[in-house]
């Protein structure tokens, strides 16, 4: 039962209002200026009239960018493409990976265990460009470079440490007295780790894999010198909107959209998850 | 081919006609557009392979490492008559400008063999060429069994083939007889003013000459036109500050960044009275008349200004007023060139360039192969191509910007472009001394302006500072 007063209610609601305007007036923005043009964009002062078009849409999915007097070649849909491969496949192989990593570090006392977690956590530390040079040389030797395989084996740099380390904190706070008693009734200590322990961390697993998955999304050196121009991710592929005749704001602000669609998609799918898993962690005592 | 269509071929091949004439004449004849340009394609083709062994490489694959840019895009769609001419295939990379250069030299760095041909800027060639990871041209320029008859080395603009060529001593001269030409330049800019017309009209302003005529025509515009500023250059905390208006106005007053002693040591040389009178001026008209947070712009923002009618003119490169002159721009139709010589006691202009060049990876494993494909790419034909269809401007060689068709074109769309280009053509090089700190000193001689434009510092202070500075740098470089 609410007894809040109508004042109250009315002060609550003005304060909502210029949180969520406040937060998402950015995102409002540039959601407007994906359908103005770059005319439009650069009147001053900047108007909330507009004659709307979608034509930095169709450049950005036909591939052709006309602005300033020139035309260029973009390849934005591919690079959107690579994204997807490369950021789904690494968080899934992290997950693979790294899931039962975390369980037995969690679980399981074993001589060195501390000294290999922190090394997988250690890869966090190094900058990428340290090691990206010599990879970029072995790469070269074994026939990695250019590869989608090669790219998702060094983006578990970033996202396998940060799986492995939430996710062991998340099976560190479920009581293994349940899996105990699982595995008194006669289980093994897979079937206890699959039906039980699994099922339990599942919030955390999928708040550590959405955040996994925003680390390799947001990712731009690794291609970048890895790879060639065909295995480009969003990220590089953006700045093909800054070009020799100018910058193509309206182009910059569709691709943003485009971008950033699957990860807010991901994000409210798992929205209830996400909170339940953070929260969980948040009341590690 | 028909008879009459052969003989129209034959005079544009003979020099009797150029290409736009030709393509028209071909149209008169019931041949389209399409159909006209394949012909030429065809015609050329068999024009070049007749005195030079161009399937001499026929089925080797050659890769190229392209920055995402107007010229990039005018040689892949002429990439047919290439591979056409010379039976090779040719893949690329093309990677957005603002990563372009991590990527090359990521690639470069690592040794990597993938890529035979790259482009680059004559700057980046002072790293690259000492390093060893770039080589020199002048043993394939310079023999003729590997170099066509037609491709005219001196064709040319002299001061760019000197601006690409070093000899890899620090404050050695470019150009030199013993210098090596570490890349070819391929399209380029120099420095002048971009104005908008309407604005200069309504202020009943000349197109100045020279930088007194510059500040006061700028604080006139700037007072008098609402809602735009009066120049705009670039301010932001790096060397591409230095390189565009301001090196070409202070080179113009007879000024250098380095002095080479005799035994070729190098000290600054930007404190002598003459720069600091001229570094004075030019901040004050930043003061007065740029851009509001001037330290902040890079080209995008100047150019963007003179696009969108928020600047009156512009100090910088000539095809940055190209391009905004260009459709989408709220001023595009508007704005007009001239040349520039800071120095009212200067015979011409001496813009300092930017030269985009191509040039051949010391890691190619097709060195020979390499060369067949940069003579194609610089030479007379692909450069006329570009510079009549496409954007390619400003072509690199003469002959280039002798075609009628393409000075007419750039007459009717571009008013004065020619003219500032051929007035300040002959005296448009490199106007820094070539050394490996130049990266550094030119962004800390950026910074410095910046700090008297904000007043931190006076000008003559704030030179004598940065000139110690650099004393400093060179000497621990072991170059000073």
């Amino acid at each position: 039962m609410d007894h809040a007063s109508p004042l109250e209610r009315i002060l609550r609601g003005v304060a909502l209002t210029v949180v969520v305007v406040f937060f998402m007036f950015p995102l409002v923005w540039i959601l407007l200026m994906s359908f103005q043009t770059n005319e439009t964009i650069l009147r001053s002062p900047p108007s909330l009239v507009f004659q709307p078009t979608l034509d930095n849409y169709r450049a950005l999915l036909g591939g052709r960018l006309v602005g300033a007097g020139s035309t260029l070649q973009v390849s934005y849909v591919q690079n959107l493409m690579n994204s997807v491969i490369l950021s789904v496949s690494s968080v899934s192989l992290a997950l693979l990976l790294g899931v039962p990593a975390a369980y037995a570090f969690a679980r399981f006392r074993f001589r060195g265990s501390e000294d290999i977690a922190f090394t997988l956590l250690s890869f966090r530390f190094a900058p990428p460009l340290l090691v990206l040079l010599p990879l970029a040389l072995y790469f070269q030797q074994i026939g990695l470079a250019n590869t989608y395989i090669g790219l998702i084996w060094v983006y578990q740099l970033i996202v396998l440490p940060l799986i492995l380390w939430i996710v062991r904190g998340y099976f560190e706070d479920i009581s293994p007295d349940v899996e105990y008693a699982y595995r008194l009734a006669g289980h093994s200590w897979f079937a206890a780790f699959r039906k039980i322990a699994l099922p339990l961390a599942g919030p955390g697993i999928a708040a550590a894999g959405l955040l996994a998955f925003i680390f390799a999304w947001n990712n731009f050196v690794f291609a970048l010198v890895l790879a060639s121009a065909d295995k480009q991710p969003v990220t590089v592929g953006a700045l093909a909107f800054i070009t020799a005749s100018g910058i193509q704001f309206g182009q910059i602000a569709a691709a943003i959209v485009l971008s950033n669609a699957p990860t807010l998609l991901l994000a409210l799918y798992a929205q209830r998850h996400l909170v339940e898993g953070l929260s969980l962690g948040a009341v590690k005592g | 081919m028909s008879r009459r269509e052969q003989d129209l071929v034959d005079a544009w091949l003979r020099g009797r006609l150029d290409r736009r004439g030709l393509i028209k004449g071909l149209g008169a004849l019931g041949v389209s557009a399409a159909g006209a340009n394949a012909l030429v394609g065809m015609a050329t083709t068999r024009a070049m392979a007749a005195d030079f062994d161009w399937r001499a490489h026929a089925g080797t694959s050659l890769r190229l490492l392209l920055n995402q840019h107007p010229y990039t895009d005018a040689m892949i769609a002429n990439l047919g008559a290439f591979r056409e001419l010379t039976g090779m295939d040719v893949t690329f990379d093309v990677f957005p400008e603002d990563v372009y250069f991590d990527r090359v030299t990521a690639a470069l760095a690592s040794g990597s063999r993938e890529y035979d041909v790259f482009m680059t800027g004559a700057y980046m060639t002072w790293t690259y060429g000492p390093a060893g990871w770039i080589t020199d041209l002048n043993e394939w320029i310079n023999d003729p069994a590997k170099t066509a008859p037609a491709y005219a080395w001196d064709d040319v603009l002299p001061g760019l083939r000197a601006s690409t060529a070093w000899n890899g001593v620090p404050g050695g001269e470019l150009g030199s007889p013993d210098a090596k030409q570490w890349c070819i330049p391929w399209g380029y800019e120099l420095n002048n003013v971009s104005y908008n017309r309407g604005m200069f009209d309504r202020a009943g302003v000349a197109v100045p000459t020279n930088m007194d005529e510059m500040v006061e025509a700028a604080a006139k515009l700037n007072r008098d036109i609402d809602g735009a500023y009066g120049v705009g250059v670039r301010g932001s905390r790096s060397w591409a500050t230095i390189h565009p208006g301001f090196l070409s106005a202070y080179a113009n007053f007879g000024q250098r960044d380095l002095n080479v002693s005799a035994d070729g040591k190098l000290s600054a040389a930007m404190n002598t009275p003459e720069s600091k009178a001229f570094h004075a001026q030019w901040v004050r008209m930043i003061q007065e008349s740029g851009p509001r947070d001037w330290s902040n712009y890079t080209w995008y923002q100047v150019g963007q200004d003179l696009g969108a009618g928020a600047s009156a003119m512009i100090f910088d490169a000539d095809i940055l007023g190209y391009f905004m002159n260009g459709e989408g721009n709220a001023m595009a139709g508007q704005l007009g060139y001239a040349p520039f010589a800071a120095n009212p006691a200067a015979s011409a202009p001496t813009p300092n360039v930017w030269i985009w060049s191509l040039a051949m990876s010391n890691f190619s494993q097709r060195k020979d192969a390499a060369w067949w494909f940069l003579q194609w790419a610089s030479g007379a034909e692909h450069g006329l191509f570009g510079a009549t269809e496409m954007d390619f401007v400003n072509p690199v060689r003469q002959s280039v910007w002798a075609d009628e068709g393409f000075r007419s074109r750039l007459e009717n769309s571009y008013p004065g472009y020619v003219n500032q280009h051929d007035v300040s053509a002959p005296g448009a090089q490199i106007y820094f001394t070539a050394q490996p700190l130049f990266f550094d000193l030119t962004t800390e001689w950026a910074a410095t302006l910046q700090r008297m434009v904000a007043n931190e510092v006076p000008v003559d202070e704030g030179l004598d500072q940065l000139a110690a500075s650099v004393d400093r740098q060179l000497r621990d470089a072991d170059l000073g």
